[in-house]
């Protein structure tokens, strides 16, 4: 059973690469959680791990926007079933650690939509999870 | 027609079912049947199949057949299934979430939750990307 689809092509992108991840990268918390619904689930599938909840997404982002001095997600590609609510994303992460370290991954996210907001997000890692 | 590029512009959309099936019902039902037409079928000839998690790339169709060769040999028992697709006829490109049980010879069985996404040239896989929950099982095989 899926989702009733109620955004279009273009406002899946949007909600996926603007509301969200433009939020992350600016460590707009507030913002990036007015994504999720309150019950939301984000699960890191490469590592079995999994966040049920606002609270613990908002504790998961506290944790990740701390670790890193800046964070950039860029170059994505955006595959879009606009009649089911899902969309999916490949793109790259740039984590530049207070130390100058750089971290780089090359991630997949899938987002199934409900009434315009996240109800499960999955990731898959290229490496290590830093979403803990 | 511009050059190819992953889910780029100038690509004749296919069926939305056309995305489903291929992945399903041609290339996983070979897998899971150890059917090498089957699943090669499937791949253009300069087809390129990426394993992200550790960076492992088997370029062409002679390097993806040895891959399958190797995970047929060591692995018994192999089942994809619990399906989720993100299927775009727009970008003819499919991307797909699954449940991988997997055995190898006399040994326990492994679960996966693992991702794939599938870039289309035509009507065949031209980029695919598979992304594991555990270690690499693709490895490279005997060419």
């Amino acid at each position: 059973m899926q989702y009733e689809p109620t955004l279009g092509r273009e406002e899946l992108i949007e909600l996926a690469t603007q509301k969200y991840f433009a939020s992350v990268d600016r460590k707009d918390i507030e913002a990036a959680l007015d994504c999720f619904h309150e019950e939301a689930l984000f699960c890191v599938q490469t590592e079995f791990t999994r966040h049920a909840g606002k609270p613990a997404i908002r504790k998961m982002f506290e944790g990740f926007m701390g670790a890193y001095e800046t964070i950039v997600h860029k170059d994505f590609t955006c595959t879009v079933d606009e009649k089911n609510g899902r969309i999916t994303a490949s793109f790259e992460a740039v984590l530049t650690a207070a130390d100058g370290t750089v971290t780089r991954l090359f991630n997949t996210n899938f987002w199934r939509i409900r009434d315009g907001k996240f109800q499960e997000v999955y990731v898959y890692f290229s490496g290590a999870n830093v979403l803990v | 027609m511009s050059e190819w590029s992953e889910a780029g512009p100038g690509q004749t959309p296919l069926p939305y079912p056309y995305y489903v099936d291929i992945v399903t019902k041609r290339y996983f039902d070979g897998v899971d049947n150890k059917a090498m037409d089957q699943v090669l079928d499937c791949f253009t000839e300069d087809a390129i199949l990426t394993e992200v998690t550790s960076n492992t790339v088997h370029a062409g169709k002679g390097a993806i057949r040895a891959m399958f060769a190797r995970l047929f040999a060591d692995f018994s028992d192999i089942w994809h299934g619990n399906f989720v697709h993100t299927a775009d006829p727009a970008t003819n490109s499919v991307c797909s979430q699954f449940t991988v049980l997997i055995t190898p010879h006399g040994g326990e069985e492994l679960r996966y939750e693992n991702c794939n996404r599938f870039y289309l040239k035509g009507d065949k896989f031209h980029r695919v990307y598979v992304y594991m929950s555990g270690d690499n099982l693709l490895k490279e095989g005997d060419a």
